[in-house]
């Protein structure tokens, strides 16, 4: 039994710094896919980044809602976080003239999903940055 | 743009069960076959689902 324990704490890889941890995660959370790139994982950085970028841009076009922080309203509140997660990408969308959906336009609640989605998406796309990097995951 | 209900839900569906069959599962394989039991399943739910809630007013 210690035998096997003593095997099993020396064969586990070494575990990264936290430094390097947030910065992948940071890294992760403000362009989908560029924590597995970071981390060698070439065509799955690729693939998320395609999958979560079409998300979002389909939400824009779309005229999905951007929700604000100021409504008073926790769903909507939790609806900004959750678009919050995709990063760059919303804040990039405002400066260039997106000026937050139109909610009766007729696909505005798609898009609105989309929206929420894609950084729900990207937020599992960091814990899996996560696990890579501590060695839980190939 | 406009996108009918149909092909806005198959989009959803597809681009939800790539990321889910990259993010669960370790070999291509297995991430092919999981993806599209997740997209099927995906269409499949909603499809039922559209049906029962036809008849309700």
């Amino acid at each position: 039994m210690a035998n096997k324990v003593v095997q099993e704490t020396f064969s586990r890889p070494a575990q990264p710094k936290l430094t390097t941890l947030v910065r992948l995660c940071v890294a992760a959370w403000m362009v989908p896919g560029l924590g597995h790139l970071l981390l060698g994982r070439r065509w799955r950085g690729l693939i998320l980044f395609s999958a979560i970028v079409t998300m979002f841009l389909m939400g824009l076009a779309m005229q999905g809602e951007f929700f604000s922080t100021n409504s008073g309203s926790y769903l909507q509140t939790l609806g900004y976080f959750g678009e919050l997660c995709v990063g760059l990408a919303m804040p990039a969308a405002r400066f260039f003239g997106y000026a937050g959906g139109n909610p009766l336009f007729v696909s505005a609640d798609f898009g609105t999903a989309y929206l929420v989605s894609a950084g729900m998406l990207n937020t599992l796309s960091i814990l899996d940055t996560y696990d890579i990097a501590m060695g839980r995951k190939p | 743009m406009a996108v009918p209900h149909l092909p806005a839900m198959l989009l959803f569906s597809f681009l939800v069960s790539v990321v889910f069959g990259v993010l669960s599962k370790n070999t291509p394989r297995e991430r092919l076959l999981y993806g599209a039991k997740v997209f099927v399943t995906f269409v499949g739910v909603a499809l039922v689902l559209g049906w029962i809630m036809y008849p309700v007013p």
